[in-house]
């Protein structure tokens, strides 16, 4: 890095300050603090110890072995990091809306890891986001499972344990409802209606069949005793591969739903063909169809009481998502925002209010729930013995009115320390200062 | 002969030029109807003595002369090895340098944009608009046809020491194939070095069609290149299978990336930030292109990445960051200190890594533009050497010239310029160019 470089980053800290907090190599003991495992119940006055990324032990009285450091958590909660499930930041580009089919268009593709909003996310004790392909057609592209490791390249966030996920969407934003017609303005694009959606969804997983058997017939004859001279390879189409994916269980849907019927529509598109589908996305109505949810064993992931924004969240309660959770199942509360992001953990406190969940419950909501939904709970979501080292310390219960994150950890490394922050601000403002008189540099 | 020879120029130049330059040019000639060597013309013949010449392929030699015959260099060497001979008009090089002419391995130079289509007014003008291809994407297009050579731009270059670019067209996705030209005059013909270059990419967007999107786009360009495979393995079956065997259908998209995809002819991906530099990397990767990364003035963010990839790096000396910069949009003051504190010692961060790189004008404005770019470059740590490298041999080697262009050896393209002080410095004058062995007016 050239000297003058690393001189004006120190004196614009604002983006930079997290960016070398990378310290200690992953290790770090947390003293102290009240545990909120989210699976294993709370645990008083009880330390953390994380080495190389890893939680290692978990209890009261633990010692740092040489050379780790301590974060002392007396009288602060400690948690699992906080897991948005849908969200659609760190990305350069969100939809590509000009056709209804388009998933090769992998968010995957163009993660941007100098997106602010990590650094938001990290604020609020966020430390993994499923960053989403937008939902203005009914296949959007596959989406992408990231860790917020602010200062850290692209492809160092990218967690590869995570389900390929793969972005469907239903209802006003795919029929374009909301779209204002100009008079010689471009012609509407199909599909214009819900039926239109689900019927286009079909024919292009009836086209992905085709595509499979297509290759089955080439490889069988390219195999074959005496294949035949003019044989050449179908033609390889990057959108039906997905969908392919899809079909072979290698990836999952992602669903933007609001009403009941469409969403039991997908529901029964998803068994005729034979995909799986991981989550239905806002799902408004989906205290309505809780029963056939619980039954196919496919979550949601919602919002808490934003309901009534536009004609398809009419109906939508805030009762939602803990009437659902009480029912089996599997909710999460998103933030579908680079600014919500930052404070899910009030965003799942409403279901204690609307619908009387217990903090445990609540919380699991931003933890373990979306972990699960992403096919990375065996990592992370909890605190356990041998999960990643991705940790979020409060000043109070998340749960409550008056939390805030302090601190933010991803696999032992601190990536967001509020009091240094602060401090190094200040610092930065002082030095900057000091250079417009003519001081230092 | 040669003192008369010398007489008459000067007269000329008095004419012509100030007069402060008269000195400096003393007896660099400015020979009336010397045309550029090309339509079998033979042209002319130069003998360039007591220069201080560097090489650059080479030592400098403090005392030398170089003689230029027909557009080639016919010898370089130290004065007393070099024999003047009697055809030969005498230039004067006392206190001047010569190098040779730099190359900006990527320009826009030339090209006349034509004016985006009006907003169509009616259905059936948005049905016909939406049906032509947005950005208007033609792998198979060769940017020579469209070139229109304006003395006034060329001028600038030569002003600056360049004599030689690479001139890419600028619009879509697939951009088109790019042509080399040697700054010799107005005449497009004459100036081509080679044609076709090297075919371009670049991670734009179509407006309102697809692709709309950035993951769209390489989507696309994915697809794009897989088709133009399928399409070379059906016609390889079909030419074995003529009867018998029904056409693949013809598809001229596919035909014109062939050459790229299976014949390793150079593809050029633009990338105007640190993340499009990886982006290529995968697709390079991915169809085993014979990659260039052009533009790349965020190379200096990761100097890995590229030591891994161990390719043509053609960097840009415009030091504007990039939109998507961090450095861009927290502020005005900010973006400046970045434009003139960190982006310009994107390639002294380069060379400290020891990846090798060439040095392009695009983006630049003009001449004077690149001077200022290369001069901030060097003032940010590059050395002059390494400057002077990524000008000239470097360029010339990735676009596989090296035998024609890129230094002052014999049998190389006369492509000269005579510079009163260091090529680099602020004060430095050209006053002095050769291109294809012509010696060009100011």
């Amino acid at each position: 890095m050239p000297r003058n470089l690393r001189l004006l980053i120190l004196a614009l800290g604002a983006l930079a300050a997290a960016a070398v907090s990378a310290e200690a190599g992953g290790s770090l003991l947390i003293k102290n603090g009240t545990l909120l495992t989210v699976t294993q119940g709370v645990i008083v006055k009880g330390d953390v110890l994380v080495i190389d990324g890893i939680i290692r032990k978990i209890g009261p009285s633990l010692d740092a072995p040489p050379g780790v450091p301590v974060v002392d958590a007396s009288g602060k909660f400690v948690l699992p990091g906080i897991i948005d499930s849908h969200t659609h930041i760190a990305l350069d580009g969100t939809n590509e809306g000009s056709e209804a089919i388009t998933p090769e268009a992998d968010v995957g593709r163009v993660v941007n890891a100098d997106d602010v909003a990590i650094l938001t996310a990290l604020s609020g004790g966020v430390t993994m986001a499923h960053t989403m392909h937008g939902s203005a057609n009914p296949i959007g592209g596959p989406n992408v499972v990231l860790k917020m490791k602010w200062g850290r390249s692209s492809e160092e966030l990218v967690v590869r344990q995570a389900w390929k996920t793969l972005k469907f969407a239903l209802g006003e934003n795919v029929k374009q409802s909301s779209r204002t017609i100009q008079i010689g303005g471009p012609p509407p694009r199909y599909p214009q209606t819900r039926m239109g959606t689900n019927a286009i969804i079909r024919r292009e997983f009836l086209r992905a069949k085709d595509y499979m058997a297509g290759w089955e017939r080439y490889e069988k004859l390219r195999t074959s005793k005496n294949p035949p001279p003019t044989l050449v390879p179908p033609r390889k189409d990057l959108r039906l591969e997905v969908l392919a994916d899809v079909l072979r269980g290698k990836m999952v849907a992602r669903c933007h739903a609001y009403v009941a019927p469409e969403t039991l529509e997908f529901l029964l598109l998803s068994k005729e063909l034979g995909f799986k589908i991981a989550c239905f996305e806002h799902a408004w109505e989906a205290y309505k169809i809780v029963d056939e949810l619980a039954a196919a064993k496919v979550g949601i992931s919602v919002f808490a009481d934003s309901w009534a924004y536009k004609m398809e969240a009419a109906e939508g309660i805030a009762y939602n998502a803990a009437y659902c959770a009480k029912n089996g199942v599997l909710v999460s509360i998103n933030s579908d925002s680079g600014e919500r992001i930052r404070r899910l953990f009030n965003e799942a406190a409403k279901t204690m209010k609307y619908g009387g969940l217990g903090e445990d419950e609540a919380l699991a909501l931003v933890t373990i729930n979306p972990a699960i939904q992403l096919g990375v709970d065996k990592i992370v979501g909890s605190l356990e013995v041998g999960k990643d080292g991705d940790i979020a310390v409060f000043n109070e219960h998340p749960m409550s009115a008056y939390a805030r994150c302090d601190m933010t950890i991803i696999e032992g490394e601190v990536y967001f320390d509020r009091d240094r922050l602060v401090r190094e601000r200040e610092e930065a403002a002082h030095k900057a200062a000091a250079g417009k008189k003519g001081g230092v540099r | 002969m040669t003192q008369s020879l010398t007489f008459r120029t000067e007269r000329r130049l008095m004419r012509h030029f100030r007069p402060r330059l008269v000195l400096a040019l003393a007896g660099a000639v400015v020979a009336s109807g010397a045309v550029a060597p090309g339509g079998g013309e033979v042209g002319p013949t130069y003998a360039l003595l007591n220069l201080r010449v560097v090489p650059v392929s080479g030592p400098i030699l403090e005392k030398g002369s170089i003689l230029v015959r027909d557009g080639l260099i016919e010898a370089v060497g130290p004065a007393d090895k070099v024999t003047v001979p009697e055809d030969a008009e005498v230039v004067d090089g006392e206190g001047l340098t010569a190098y040779p002419g730099l190359i900006s391995a990527h320009t826009n130079l030339f090209l006349e944009e034509a004016a985006r289509p009006a907003q169509p007014q009616s259905p059936a003008a948005f049905a016909a608009a939406a049906a032509q291809p947005s950005p208007p994407d033609e792998p198979g297009l060769r940017i020579f046809a469209q070139l229109k050579p304006r003395r006034a731009s060329i001028d600038g270059f030569l002003k600056a020491g360049i004599t030689t670019v690479l001139v890419a067209p600028s619009r879509g996705i697939f951009q088109g194939q790019s042509v080399l030209l040697n700054l010799n005059g107005e005449d497009a013909e004459a100036m081509v070095v080679r044609n076709p270059v090297a075919l371009h990419i670049n991670f734009t967007t179509a407006r309102g069609s697809y692709p709309s999107s950035l993951m769209g786009t390489i989507a696309y360009i994915r697809q794009k290149f897989h088709d133009a495979d399928h399409w070379a393995t059906a016609q390889a079956v079909y030419a074995k299978n003529l009867k018998g065997m029904k056409r693949p259908a013809y598809d001229p998209f596919a035909e014109a990336l062939v050459p790229f995809l299976r014949e390793r002819k150079p593809v050029v991906f633009q990338c105007n930030n640190f993340e499009e530099i990886k982006r290529a990397l995968l697709i390079i990767d991915e169809f085993k292109l014979n990659g260039f990364l052009t533009h790349a003035n965020e190379a200096w963010r990761d100097a890995e990445v590229l030591k891994k990839a161990r390719l043509p790096l053609l960097v840009t000396l415009d030091s504007r960051p990039p939109r998507t910069s961090q450095y861009v949009n927290q502020g005005e003051e900010l973006r400046k200190k970045a434009e003139a504190e960190i982006y310009p010692a994107n390639a002294a961060n380069l060379a400290e890594n020891g990846i090798p790189f060439a040095l392009t004008t695009l983006g630049l404005a003009d001449g004077p533009a690149f001077l200022r770019g290369v001069q901030a470059a060097i003032k940010a740590g590059l050395s002059r050497e390494d400057a002077l490298r990524a000008l000239t041999v470097r360029p010339a080697e990735y676009l596989g010239l090296a035998a024609q262009l890129g230094s002052l050896e014999a049998g190389k393209i006369a492509n000269i310029v005579l510079a009163k002080g260091d090529l680099f410095d602020e004060k430095t004058q050209i006053v002095q160019v050769f291109v294809d062995g012509v010696p060009t007016k100011f």
